[in-house]
């Protein structure tokens, strides 16, 4: 690592030696120590986005391109109009470093960070999702302790907070195995006024900034430079850089802040994430174009003798900073006495555009605010990886065990089973919005009291598949997150994404986001889904095993349902009715469970997406929703089909006569019950329904299968293939579903 | 006559908008959501202590929210008969301001857990369950870490009648799998010797409406309507 600064008062910092020479002419003189260290941390790949940026680039511009983008990417949350004067801002981050290193502060102060994020576009934090990743878990006793105190420190940071949870997703593999991945994402909901109250820019000379909140202590200093590099044994000395939450305080921010929000005096605010102050008073001022002083000595810290260079690099949690009318100073300050909040007034915006810093009589900081909230990008080369030759060639061998065998093995595999143990410990109810709950639906849906209107919401990806094919698998990945929404009755609004990778230095790690990013972009502009917002995390690689993580481009979607009664859920309803499975099953059992759990295999053929036929099914889908023709849906998924009818005879007990005579075309057995194609949809309707049904199928021309009907045994029977008919006990793959994770986690 | 209720809010209350929601747009009483130092009894028919982390649980869930001059008020309450519910951690903090007796300890699991059960009513006559039928099972979410209910006067209890719920199964029976947090003899909740104090784990005001609730029932609507009986009878 370079050094700066000269004789005994050095620093070493990640910076390159190009930024170090920029940054000395453009200053013309010797930055001080708290101004190279201000630079290192906006200079970060986690502030700057230094890697990534020329990539995002390919994401249309979704402010211009839609009417109800009120916030895009750049933003702390993107944020779009519901309509009925309503708006949603959310936004997805990671916290994958300080989680592998310290999983209970590391995933708590995660889900504190995204709170902030959603608070300062003005709105109330109304649900939390939360995808995860971890190592293997059976026999893994680290794997173990990850997962249990990352599900413990959402549970007790989210809980205290009352936001309910209202999903997530979960994948084990082994390549996460010490670099987890802990993302976060948060919604919020307000009224559009609001929203516009709550710019987070300080465009106004004479305006007071203040800072509200937890004091600023020695914690979290250079969490951002942490997460800018990747993991080695040494990260277990970095723990120190992993800042501890406190929940309560953060009650108190969000009442605190909406409440001051309300009084009008507010013009500007942000929240004190990664880079602490440097970060939040040059962008204020950046963004803004103004510049500002800021009086050291008014910072309220939780130790004395800190430095200026701890104060300006501190990450301590729970602050907040306002930016704030000189009329209305009193108004407000009286918001935070009232909930007994830390506050002070630390300066003052001006027409200098300079960010100047006191510390006492001595000026510590004199910069110009631009110079750091622009950061530089770097150009980074990609590779395609050989071994991927190899592993898209691989082939399935001949299935070792009976089919009904693999059936039960899938549905206790980890990556499939029911994840009860984990959502039964967030809060899942608090807010009384949730009207699909955990565990009873594809995605979360929120009810939006006053209104007649509901939200949906959905996160994840399959990064077996990515790892594969990086751009098909982040389709597919949003084909089945969107398909997700649209099982629930929603029509998809908003995609906001979290980029999770190995080092972007590595040509093929950087490949891996280039093809990700890629496909996003494509997929999105065709099927008119905005990009609002997204985050990007590199460096998720294990330098002591050389290994990267399988790509994650984890995205989430939110989508709107006009009216209770278009609400649609998972379960079986009745006996009698017809199942009917909508898109093709192809050979693609690349990255699917079925190779991983029964053959071991990595490779193989991962799913394609095709925009056109996925653009015909979901309009296919809404038009049976307008003819109230659907009873249950559920997109097809991990495990494949008869996992996907399982899962939904599961509550009212409801078996199943399966005859898939008619779907197996040129396809194994194996292929056709266990392939992940992506875009497809398990239906319940109603017999005498079939013929309008096939007859809307034709319009919009996409593949519509009767393959079964309900029945009351509990059993699924499976007839029509190449091998014996069997049959399953609904009971026995239920016991399996609810009680793999407990067994693991609990004896 | 007119009825007026206060819901308390503390730092740190998380379910006094959903308490206060229920009660204006469900129930439809006058209802005011009052900062825990602001309240004043005089004004009010009854006091509601919602649910929520007061003080973050520091120390023991509800004990520094046990001190607050809310308390105080609310005690010249307790003495004149008028209704008093404390729900999951307000049901703490009344335990720990002694209004009810007994405590409430980490749950055996040691997690927090959040689910719907099925409660049995074993006293239809307190304030807060007189429109209740005594032995009847109702359907309502938990939500909480410390809810294992212990005392060591199970005796008296018993015979005074202030066991109020006990967590059941779905046909109404008192067994072991039924009990989600280890609590002595699945209580759930309890009340005062007097009857016009009640606190529950259960969350009442996340099962007042037919689509938050998973069988559609509105069995927690019954304490708010129950209260309203109760007040307007002016005795129990």
């Amino acid at each position: 690592m370079p050094k700066v600064g000269k004789d005994n008062n050095e620093l070493k910092v990640d910076l390159t030696q190009k930024e170090i020479k920029e940054i000395k002419e453009l200053l013309k003189r010797e930055p001080s120590l708290t101004e190279w260290g201000m630079f290192d941390v906006m200079h970060s790949e986690h502030c700057s986005y230094k890697s990534s940026r020329p990539k995002l680039k390919l994401f249309e511009d979704a402010e211009k391109n839609y009417d109800y983008v009120l916030a895009g990417p750049g933003q702390d949350a993107g944020v779009i109009d519901i309509g009925d004067g309503y708006c949603l801002a959310f936004r997805i981050e990671s916290h994958n470093h300080p989680s592998a290193i310290e999983p209970y502060h590391g995933a708590a102060t995660g889900i504190g960070g995204i709170i902030r994020d959603i608070l300062c576009m003005g709105v109330r934090p109304i649900a939390l999702l939360d995808p995860l990743r971890f190592g293997p878990l059976k026999n893994n006793p680290h794997s173990q302790w990850l997962f249990k105190y990352v599900v413990k420190g959402i549970a007790d940071y989210g809980n205290c907070t009352g936001i309910p949870t209202i999903g997530g997703e979960i994948e084990f593999d082994k390549s996460f195995e010490s670099n987890c991945l802990v993302n976060v994402a948060c919604i919020g909901l307000g009224t559009i006024e609001d929203f516009k109250h709550a710019p987070s820019k300080a465009f106004n000379f004479g305006d007071y900034v203040i800072l509200m909140g937890g004091a600023t202590g020695r914690d979290g200093i250079h969490g951002v430079t942490f997460a800018s590099r990747t993991l080695t044994e040494m990260s277990e000395a970095d723990r120190p850089a992993v800042q501890i939450g406190d929940p309560f305080t953060k009650k108190m921010i969000i009442e605190a802040t909406l409440e001051a929000i309300k009084t009008g005096y507010v013009r500007g605010l942000k929240d004190l994430g990664g880079g602490g102050l440097s970060c939040v008073l040059s962008e204020l001022t950046g963004d803004g174009g103004t510049g500002a002083t800021i009086d050291m000595e008014k910072i309220f810290t939780r130790e004395p003798d800190m430095n200026s260079f701890e104060v300006m690099l501190s990450e301590s949690q729970e602050r907040m900073a306002f930016i704030v009318k000189p009329e209305g100073l009193e108004t407000v300050l009286n918001v935070f006495k009232k909930f007994e909040m830390a506050h002070a007034v630390i300066g003052k915006t001006d027409d200098s555009r300079i960010l100047k810093v006191n510390d006492g009589d001595n000026l510590v900081v004199n910069l110009p605010a631009v110079a750091l909230s622009d950061s530089p990008t770097i150009p980074r080369k990609e590779q395609r990886p050989k071994i991927l030759d190899e592993l898209l060639a691989q082939e399935t061998p001949e299935p070792n065990l009976e089919l009904e065998k693999i059936i039960y093995e899938l549905i206790s595999s980890v990556n499939i089973c029911s994840k009860k143990w984990v959502y039964q410990q967030y809060d899942h109810e608090v807010g009384i919005r949730s009207v699909v709950k955990c565990g009873e639906g594809d995605s979360g849906v929120l009810r939006i009291i006053g209104t007649n209107k509901f939200i949906a919401a959905s996160v994840g990806v399959n990064s077996k598949h990515c790892y594969l094919d990086p751009y098909e698998g982040v389709k597919g990945g949003l084909v089945e997150v969107c398909g997700n929404v649209i099982a629930n009755g929603a029509r998809p609004l908003a995609m906001v994404n979290c980029c999770n990778f190995g080092n972007p230095e590595i040509p093929e790690s950087f490949w891996y986001f280039s093809r990700s990013v890629k496909g996003m972009a494509d997929f999105c502009k065709e099927l008119k889904i905005p990009i609002v917002g997204g985050n990007v995390s590199f460096y998720n690689e294990d330098e002591v095993t050389k290994t990267a993580i399988k790509a994650t481009p984890i995205v989430m979607i939110v989508g709107l349902i006009e009216g209770k009664e278009k609400i649609i859920t998972l379960p079986f309803k009745k006996v009698g009715n017809d199942i009917l499975l909508i898109g093709e099953t192809k050979a693609e059992l690349g990255g699917s469970e079925y190779h991983s759990v029964i053959h071991n295999l990595e490779g193989g053929t991962p799913p394609k997406v095709n925009e056109k036929n996925i653009k015909a099914t979901w309009n296919f889908i809404f038009e049976l929703y307008k003819n109230d023709l659907v009873k249950a849906n559920h997109d097809v998924n991990k495990g494949g089909l008869v996992i996907t009818i399982a899962e939904m005879g599961f509550k009212n007990n409801i078996g199943a006569n399966l005859d898939l005579s008619d779907c197996l075309d040129n396809l194994r057995d194996d292929e056709l019950l266990f392939s992940e194609s992506v875009g497809r949809f398990i239906l319940e309707t109603e017999p005498d329904q079939y013929q309008k049904i096939m007859g809307i199928a034709e319009q919009f021309n996409v593949s519509v299968k009767k393959i079964g009907v309900l029945i009351s045994a509990p059993k699924i029977t499976i007839k029509g293939l190449k091998a014996m008919s069997f049959g399953l006990k609904i009971a026995e793959l239920k016991d399996l579903y609810d009680s793999t994770i407990p067994n693991i986690m609990e004896t | 006559m007119s009825i007026k209720i206060a819901v308390i809010q503390f730092p740190g209350s998380n379910c006094d908008l959903d308490t206060l929601h229920v009660l204006k747009n469900v129930v439809d009483i006058e209802t005011n959501l009052i900062w825990h130092n602001d309240f004043k009894e005089t004004e009010y028919d009854g006091v509601i202590f919602p649910g929520g982390f007061t003080f973050g649980d520091y120390l023991r869930a509800g004990i520094i929210a046990a001190h607050s001059p809310a308390l105080d008020e609310a005690r010249i309450m307790l003495r004149d008969g008028r209704p008093i519910l404390g729900i999951c951690n307000g049901f703490q903090i009344l335990i720990e301001a002694e209004f009810l007796p007994g405590a409430l300890l980490k749950n055996d699991s040691l997690k927090f857990i959040c689910k719907w059960i099925n409660l049995i009513v074993e006293n239809n006559k307190t304030s807060f369950t007189n429109k209740m039928k005594l032995g009847g099972v109702l359907n309502m979410p938990i939500a909480h870490g410390e809810g294992r209910y212990f005392t060591d006067n199970l005796k008296e209890l018993e015979e005074n009648d202030q066991i109020v719920f006990r967590y059941v199964n779905e046909t109404g029976e008192i067994t072991r799998e039924a009990n989600p947090n280890g609590a002595l003899e699945n209580i759930a909740g309890i009340c005062n010797l007097e009857q016009n104090c009640v606190g529950l784990m259960p969350h009442p005001e996340r099962a007042s409406e037919p689509i938050l609730s998973p069988k559609g029932t509105t069995h927690g609507k019954l304490f708010f309507e129950s209260m309203i009986s109760f007040v307007k009878k002016g005795v129990l």
